[in-house]
């Protein structure tokens, strides 16, 4: 069970500051966000943004500041850091990187071995 | 992730949690309703919207919390949530909780009130300006002259080679106590005051209130008629009143123009701050100059000398600044090699003086008391976790750490400590009050001492370290805990681990050892108390009333007029009904130190200048050793047939006798004061030793003389003593009205009853007793109640072995001896490691014990038998109740 969760948890920090570099988002507006570029192919657990958020603030990678939404609303809007436009190139390499070696591994046939 | 952002983190985890908690809440109600109205929009019904919205979202509590963790405050968090266990688990045993938090609360207590006096007497600077560079010049008594001790009053030769040559100094001075007449303003009142130089304000560093200090002109021979009050003078006898500068008042009989009043709360020097051999009065009043002559006399002179040093001049290099002029002085003149010794001694060391060591021994014994305090909670801690090694073990099964485990139950004794803590200094202020009010008078300082920030800080301190040091060796015990085995154990109620019983028995020996040396400390000091009470001072203080008659100088300035006035006055004094005998004396027991002064005796050549024999010469009246209920040992006493022109006569005390004429006798002796201008004096009669400032005093060899034969100008400032019928407390009126009659301006001064002297004297004896007592006694308590805790647990613990023995036709008497003889063990080997302690401890005692040695047998015996029997009485509840034991339950117990 634990390690699922761990992978999805690495690549939810990714999507939402990927979510973010394309504008200041509140909490709501990143899980809106996330399923429209993903064509609604990725569930997210709503109940898990938020600490994923809490966490990626606290690290510095992203800031929020209070605002008005859309209807009028106050609330709470995250946007991309110095530092967290930096991680998300990084992160992103990393991610191509292991994404390539992976779907080599898994495209590798017997005889290749 | 930046330190920056974690400080940041952590700091609104602590300072804004509530508003962050709620903007978590303004944040995710936001996501929910913005969900319902995007369902809604969709077309599903708004209350079905909003429910559908929280379903999806799921635990959102389980999300909160997740965001707190995220938040990096898990430190903050989990102390909150240690604090929050512990308090509930302490709330859970009260008992417990109370019994622990009141034996730190007392050792904690009893140690801030300690240390608020150590604070204020030893290590907060003198309330002066730059306190560090005040000191005291003082002059040594050549070797071989013995004064009483080795300080010399400093001459006015001395005092003027010092300032000529004055360099380590940016202000130098010296001063004499004096007391002043004040008349014309309301009753006549006799004032202590001093005569001091023009520096002295300067040495100190604090400038009158209200107008100035004296200037250089003022400090010169004909122009010393100013004077400067204290806060305290200007308030009592002149109401406050701003005006008062340049107002006449009348001092001595002489009019003196106010210069000054000093601010409130200075009064320098104060008696107990200076070496007892001034005399110096407890509280002086006003201050006018010294005007030293321009040529000084190379007379005696009775000056304290004080000084500032310049910036940057240690006091070693004062030393040799003033070693030097020694070297000029004995250059300069043979005469004077020895009598210009000097020693510099800080202010602040000088203040201290006999104080530190009294005050380490109650350091000492109030160190004692909370180690016992804390051995105790350790005791108790480490019983309890023994009962709660199931939750324990639970909770290591279900994956807390041992480092949780230690953290939580470290949380545990902490809030026990702060709490002991808390409690604790509501009982040092008490015991600070106490010690205001009740202390001996002459502890320097003490009026400085208050429950302030240091004693705060270091009663929040000790409570840490304490709850640290009894906390952590349970808490590694718990941690210790094999899970296995106190799984496959199952039982809460058979031994624990090894280490336990050997680790609580360790501590209640120590308790035992510690308490023992700690009574034994206050047995001996309660055996010197007394023995001091016992001790002959070779008076008789029942139904004495006493009193100083001090004369203005200008009005008595003839010998004829002053013996006149007392012949008048003990004739007026003895009609007085009631007045069973009246004399009058320089000094009077236990009144302070009198004078002393070189003698000269025929049959006794001196055979240096260094070897020169001294004396207390003190001058009576006939009637002053009836007065004083001084027995004569032989001889006779002074008669009012011996007059100024009838044989010069003298009486002197056993110890003189004994050190000049062991064998022969003193009577018919010739003895005088050392200068040949004075004639010898027969020795007519031999008294005991009369003491002077303490009952446990060596006495000095003394000679005393009669009023109307004694050559010195020096009874302008004399004791009267009244032996009376009935009680002398009420004689006072009528004693005053006596002497008003004869002269109305006279003023009595310090009107005390013999007793009230003897138990002032006693004050700081009876102090030390009194406190050691009361820390014996706590120690005493503490080291039961642990003794009755170790015993009963380890009798629960053996219940099921009780059982058996019994059911085996094991006795009751045997089992009630078993225990008994448990407790007698452990309490047998703390007393002997205790006694071992005690003999090494009471070896520095020495100082403070009187008639009783420090290894004195009686004590040690006692004590140990006392301990034995606390220790018994201690555990004889835990024996009845193992011999109650019923084996039928006791087997049945698992």
């Amino acid at each position: 069970m634990a390690k699922p969760i761990d992978l999805l948890q690495g690549t939810l920090d990714m999507l939402i500051l990927k979510a973010v570099s394309l504008g200041p988002l509140h909490g709501y507006g990143v899980l809106l966000r996330i399923q429209q570029i993903s064509k609604e192919r990725l569930e997210i657990q709503q109940g898990s943004l938020y600490p994923a958020l809490y966490r990626l603030e606290h690290q510095g990678w992203i800031a929020s500041e209070w605002g008005e939404s859309d209807n009028k609303r106050k609330a709470k809007y995250y946007r991309l850091t110095a530092a967290g436009k930096r991680r998300f190139q990084t992160e992103t390499e990393k991610w191509n990187r292991m994404a390539d070696v992976i779907a080599g591994i898994l495209r590798t046939t017997p005889e290749e071995v | 992730m930046t330190t920056w952002s974690r400080l940041h983190s952590w700091q609104q985890t602590i300072l804004r949690r509530s508003r962050i908690e709620s903007e978590m809440d303004t944040e995710l109600r936001f996501h929910m309703e913005s969900r319902a109205e995007d369902l809604a929009r969709n077309g599903v019904p708004r209350q079905e919207a909003l429910r559908r919205a929280r379903l999806e979202f799921g635990g959102i509590e389980t999300a909160k919390e997740e965001c707190r963790e995220a938040r990096g405050a898990g430190f903050i968090e989990t102390l909150l949530q240690d604090i929050r266990f512990a308090s509930r688990i302490l709330r859970k045993n009260p008992g417990f909780t109370a019994l622990a938090v009141l034996t730190l609360a007392v050792g904690i207590g009893a140690s801030a009130a300690v240390f608020s006096l150590v604070n204020a007497i030893l290590l907060k600077p003198l309330p002066y300006p730059d306190s560090g560079r005040i000191v005291l010049p003082e002059l040594i008594s050549p070797p071989g002259v013995n004064l009483g001790s080795e300080y010399m009053p400093w001459g006015q030769l001395q005092f003027r080679a010092l300032t000529r040559d004055a360099h380590p100094f940016q202000a130098v001075s010296a001063f004499q106590n004096d007391s002043f007449n004040l008349t014309g303003a309301g009753e006549p009142a006799s004032l202590d005051g001093f005569r001091a130089s023009q520096e002295f304000f300067p040495s100190l560093g604090i400038a009158p209130a209200l107008g100035r200090a004296f200037t250089a002109e003022e400090d010169q021979p004909g122009h010393e008629y100013e004077v400067i009050l204290s806060d305290r003078l200007w308030r009592e006898r002149f109401a406050a009143d701003r005006n008062i500068l340049g107002r006449s008042v009348e001092l001595n009989g002489s009019a003196y123009t106010v210069v000054g009043v000093m601010p409130a709360g200075f009064a320098f020097p104060r008696a107990e701050e200076m070496p007892s051999n001034f005399n110096f009065p407890a509280e002086p009043q006003l201050w006018v100059p010294l005007a030293i002559p321009a040529e000084p006399k190379p007379g005696p002179s009775e000056l304290a000398v004080i000084g500032r040093l310049k910036p940057g001049v240690a006091v070693q290099q004062a030393q040799a600044a003033m070693d030097l002029i020694t070297k000029h002085a004995e250059e300069q003149d043979h005469r004077w090699t020895g009598w210009f010794n000097m020693r510099v001694v800080p202010l602040q060391r000088q203040v201290v003086g006999d104080t530190r060591r009294p005050l380490q021994l109650m350091l000492g014994a109030v160190c004692m008391v909370l180690l016992i305090a804390c051995s105790n909670v350790a005791n108790l801690l480490l019983t309890r976790s023994l009962a709660r090694r199931r939750e324990f073990t639970l909770r290591a099964a279900l994956g807390a750490g041992r480092a949780r485990l230690i953290r939580q139950l470290l949380t545990e004794s902490l809030l026990i400590s702060l709490a002991g803590g808390a409690m604790g200094i509501l009982i040092a202020n008490a015991g600070i009050y106490f010690v205001k009010t009740l202390g001996p008078s002459n502890i320097p300082r003490l009026r400085e001492v208050t429950l302030d920030l240091p004693v705060l800080a270091f009663a929040l301190g000790i409570s840490l370290a304490t709850g640290i040091l009894f906390g952590f060796v349970p808490a590694l015990a718990a941690a210790r805990e094999n899970l296995v085995d106190s799984l496959k154990d199952g039982s809460q109620k058979s031994g624990g681990s090894r280490i336990s019983p050997r680790l609580r028995n360790a501590l209640l020996v120590s308790q035992v050892a510690l308490a023992l040396v700690l009574v034994v400390s206050a047995g001996l000091l309660t055996r010197t108390f007394f023995q001091l009470l016992g001790a002959d001072g070779g008076f008789n203080a029942e139904r004495v009333l006493t009193f100083q008659l001090p004369l203005p100088s200008l009005k008595y300035a003839e010998q004829n007029r002053i013996v006149t006035l007392f012949g008048n006055v003990l004739e007026r004094l003895r009609a007085i009904p009631g007045v069973q005998s009246a004399g009058i004396g320089e000094t009077v027991p236990l009144g302070g130190e009198g004078e002393s002064t070189v003698i000269r005796m025929p049959d006794h050549p001196a055979t240096s200048q260094k070897e020169l024999p001294f004396a207390n010469f003190t001058v009576i009246s006939p009637g002053y050793f009836p007065a004083i209920g001084t027995p004569l040992l032989r001889g006779r006493d002074f008669q009012e047939t011996d007059t100024s022109n009838s044989m010069q006569v003298a009486i002197v005390n056993a110890t003189m006798e004994k050190k000049y004429w062991p064998n022969q006798g003193a009577i018919g002796k010739q003895v005088g004061p050392g200068s040949t201008r004075y004639p010898l004096l027969t020795i007519v009669g031999v008294v005991p030793d009369v003491k002077h400032t303490s009952l446990r005093e060596e006495t000095a060899p003394e000679m005393y003389v009669l009023y109307n034969q004694n050559p010195w100008p020096s009874m302008l400032d004399m004791r009267v003593a009244l032996r009376t019928k009935a009680d002398p407390a009420g004689m006072t009126e009528s004693v005053r009205e006596a002497v008003h009659a004869i002269d109305p301006d006279l003023p009595l001064a310090r009107v005390a009853t013999l007793t009230t002297l003897v138990n002032d004297s006693m004050s700081q004896p009876r102090f030390s007793v009194f406190l050691l007592g009361a820390f014996g006694v706590l120690a005493l308590l503490l080291a039961s109640i642990g003794m009755y805790g170790v015993i009963s647990y380890s009798v629960l613990q053996r219940t099921q072995e009780i059982g058996i023995r019994m059911a085996l036709g094991a006795q009751r008497r045997s089992v009630f001896g078993m225990v008994l003889g448990q407790g007698a063990w452990l309490a047998g080997l703390g007393i002997a490691i205790g006694l071992v302690v005690a003999l090494g401890v009471t070896r520095l005692m020495a100082g403070f014990l009187y008639g009783v040695r420090p290894t004195d047998p009686l004590t040690f015996a006692g004590v140990s038998l006392l301990l034995l029997g606390i220790a018994l009485l201690a555990c004889y509840l835990p024996a009845r109740r193992a011999t109650r034991v019923d084996p039928m339950v006791a087997l049945k117990y698992e």
